[in-house]
């Protein structure tokens, strides 16, 4: 890919996105303890932990599905409290969530343009203009080189890359201000991996749209993100900058089973005055 | 890249299986034209008594029984799919149907309130007793089977409380009796004079308010999180329908329709029965919702294949009778067409899951 061309980040690049403190319980399980994290302008971060430490829950909160029990939003500088995920979007934070939030029965082009539909006036009546949905759709979907049999089709009748990819398409359709994307890759094979990938090194290309990947393949993190936030048992157990950091050392660490303070004390013999 | 080339390339890269057995294509074509499949069930059904019948199904005087009978069973059939389509189900609507008349003629009678501001007062019960349904099945998680069976016999413990469960007769005022059912049609009439379609005007009303609903479904935002709602309720929710607030607007619906109905059967025998609805009535609307292809399970359904549901479910109650064939009969076709119509709607809907590739 053409990481060559990838500016690096500028050091006073602002900072737009700011949760701290992020503590959640579902009854008697703790998702996330304490958890801070911090995104800037155009940044690509990547969060990454193993299954269950809480990667999910934590942006569902940003997202605006869940509430958080304690800590704090600040986004582009003002403090902000999510009560649905309706207000995250009004605000620029669009989300593609690991089950996707597809809605099989509906055709592909409602499905992206849902909860944010366009509409005629017929009559007096506000009506839902298909005809504009059906075209923006299959538009923008060209635009992206995303290939479905037929925008009319219903969800349900689309592959797992298929439907990863409008998920994606409809993520990035609204041009928002924070995009984070939930296991964008699982269910693509290479080809589509590589064609969001692609999507995203242009986003970063640009530095106008700040992201977070949660993502299990290293070779993915270190090609089209910043910094990497480790998430371990529901706290951030490390924060590294993939430009500082190499991908033996990164796997090192997360391999190493080690306790949280230990996995810290070892990130700092590795990479000395890290973040 | 031209949308063209987009389509081959994408029928190329992935393509959606194409359907092998007769059956499978069967089904295929089934689940592509419900309304059309119950269409031609109608029909056939139609042709069997008007010939069983010598001709008497289809004469205006027998036609405008099955018709009110429709248009009655369709308002509540098609408020039925709405909810159904949400993925709730709402039993007390044949109590709703009893109360609001009865509650117009009351008012009506005791304080000589003018009909169509009871019909008004009624509807508004109906629609309040709905979002109460709804805010019950959604704030506190009860189930709406449970919720809507508790609401049927409290309303219906009202209902038959109020006087001692004696029918009011409901006065008659011009034009509100004319309008909302009264049929004014004479033998000497001609069946397109002005009293002729006023044999009809319950079904015409039916077919008005499901033409608005189908119309609602199919066209509007509504509609559209509606469909959301139940198809996939999580994520629905995450990408911002208001999943709980399209429930309620739903049962909202459903009870203003059920109450419309009860308001025309009155106008029509000009009779406020507290047991006009029994919970009968909600089972055939149900039964007529799911012979018009639409299933439990949520996330689709058809308000006009309910309507055409609902004229199939009135022709066996009615026509069966006039064939000859003992009242009960009829329930055991419509025993058999309801289990048959459900496996029917199953298979489709299994058949689309397995088409995902
Ligand atoms: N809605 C929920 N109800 C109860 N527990 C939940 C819910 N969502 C997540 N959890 C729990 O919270 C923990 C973190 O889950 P999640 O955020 O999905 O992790 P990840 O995405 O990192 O795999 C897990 O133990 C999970 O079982
Ligand atoms: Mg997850």
């Amino acid at each position: 890919m053409n990481t060559q061309a990838i500016p690096p980040l500028s050091k006073d690049a602002p900072t737009v996105l700011e949760m701290t403190n992020i503590s959640k319980s579902f009854g008697a399980v703790t998702a996330l303890v304490d958890v801070s994290i911090k995104l800037r302008q155009g940044e690509v971060l990547a969060l990454v932990g193993d299954n269950g430490a809480g990667k999910s829950t934590l942006i569902k909160i940003l997202s605006g599905f869940h509430q958080p029990d304690t800590g704090t939003i600040v986004s582009q500088g003002k403090e902000v409290r999510f009560a649905s995920p309706r207000d995250a979007r009004a605000q620029g934070i669009e989300t593609v969530y690991q089950d996707l939030a597809l809605v099989g029965d509906l055709s592909v082009f409602h499905n992206m343009f849902l909860g944010r539909e366009y509409h005629k006036r017929f009559l007096g009546l506000n009506l839902l203009d298909n005809r504009k949905m059906r075209e923006q759709a299959q538009l923008y979907l060209d635009t992206l080189g995303i290939t479905i049999p037929s925008v009319n089709s219903t969800v349900d009748l689309l592959s797992g890359g298929q439907r990863q990819c409008i998920a994606v398409a409809r993520s990035i359709y609204s041009s928002p201000k924070i995009l984070v994307l939930d296991e964008p890759l699982a269910a693509l094979g290479v080809r589509e991996s590589a064609h969001v990938l692609g999507l995203i090194q242009n986003l970063r290309q640009q530095r106008q749209v700040s992201v977070i990947l949660i993502v299990h393949n290293y070779n993915q993190i270190f090609e089209v993100c910043d910094r990497i936030n480790f998430l371990h048992a529901g706290e951030v157990a490390l924060d590294a900058s993939t430009a500082d950091t190499s991908e033996e050392e990164l796997i090192r660490i997360v391999k190493s089973g080690l306790g949280t303070r230990a996995i810290e004390a070892a990130a700092a013999e590795i990479r000395p005055g890290l973040v | 890249m031209p949308p063209s080339k987009a389509i081959t390339a994408g029928k190329g890269a992935v393509g959606v299986k194409v359907p092998h057995t007769m059956t499978e294509r069967l089904l295929i074509l089934l689940s592509r034209y419900r309304e059309a499949s119950i269409a031609v069930v109608a029909i056939v059904l139609v042709i069997y008594f008007q010939v069983g019948s010598d001709g008497g199904f289809l004469s205006p005087q027998f036609m405008s029984v099955v018709l009110r009978d429709t248009g009655r069973l369709g308002l509540i059939a098609a408020a039925e799919v709405m909810l159904m389509i949400t993925g709730e189900i709402d039993l007390s609507l044949s109590a709703i149907f009893s109360i609001a008349p009865y509650v117009m003629a009351l008012l009506s009678v005791t304080y000589g309130v003018p009909l169509a501001v009871g019909a008004l007062i009624g509807v508004l019960i109906g629609v309040l007793v709905g979002a109460i349904n709804g805010i019950i099945t959604v704030r506190f998680k009860v189930p709406s089977l449970i919720t809507t069976v508790g609401m049927l016999f409290f309303l219906q413990g009202i209902v038959v409380s109020i006087y001692n469960s004696q029918p009011i007769v409901a006065p008659v005022e011009q034009p509100f009796n004319a309008i909302f059912g009264q049929s004014l049609y004479q033998p000497s009439d001609g069946l397109f004079s002005l009293h002729g379609i006023t044999a009809f005007t319950p079904f015409l009303w039916a077919v008005v308010l499901v033409l608005v609903l189908a119309l609602v479904l199919s066209r509007t935002t509504f509609g559209l999180h509606t469909i959301a709602t139940g198809s996939n309720i999580i994520g629905a929710r995450e990408i911002g329908v208001r999943t709980d607030r399209m429930k309620i607007y739903n049962f909202m619906i459903a009870g203003g329709f059920a109450a419309f109905a009860g308001i025309i059967n009155t106008a029509q025998f000009t009779s406020a029965d507290p047991q006009a609805g029994s919970p009968f009535l909600t089972l055939q609307a149900i039964a007529a919702a799911v012979i018009g292809g639409t299933s439990l399970l949520g996330g689709s359904g058809t308000v006009i294949g309910a309507l055409i549901g609902a004229f199939v479910v009135a022709s066996l109650n009615n026509g069966l009778v006039m064939i000859g064939a003992q009242a009960t009969v009829s329930d055991i076709y419509l025993g058999a067409a309801i289990i048959a119509a459900m496996i029917l709607s199953i298979q489709v809907d299994r058949l689309r899951t397995r088409r995902r590739v």
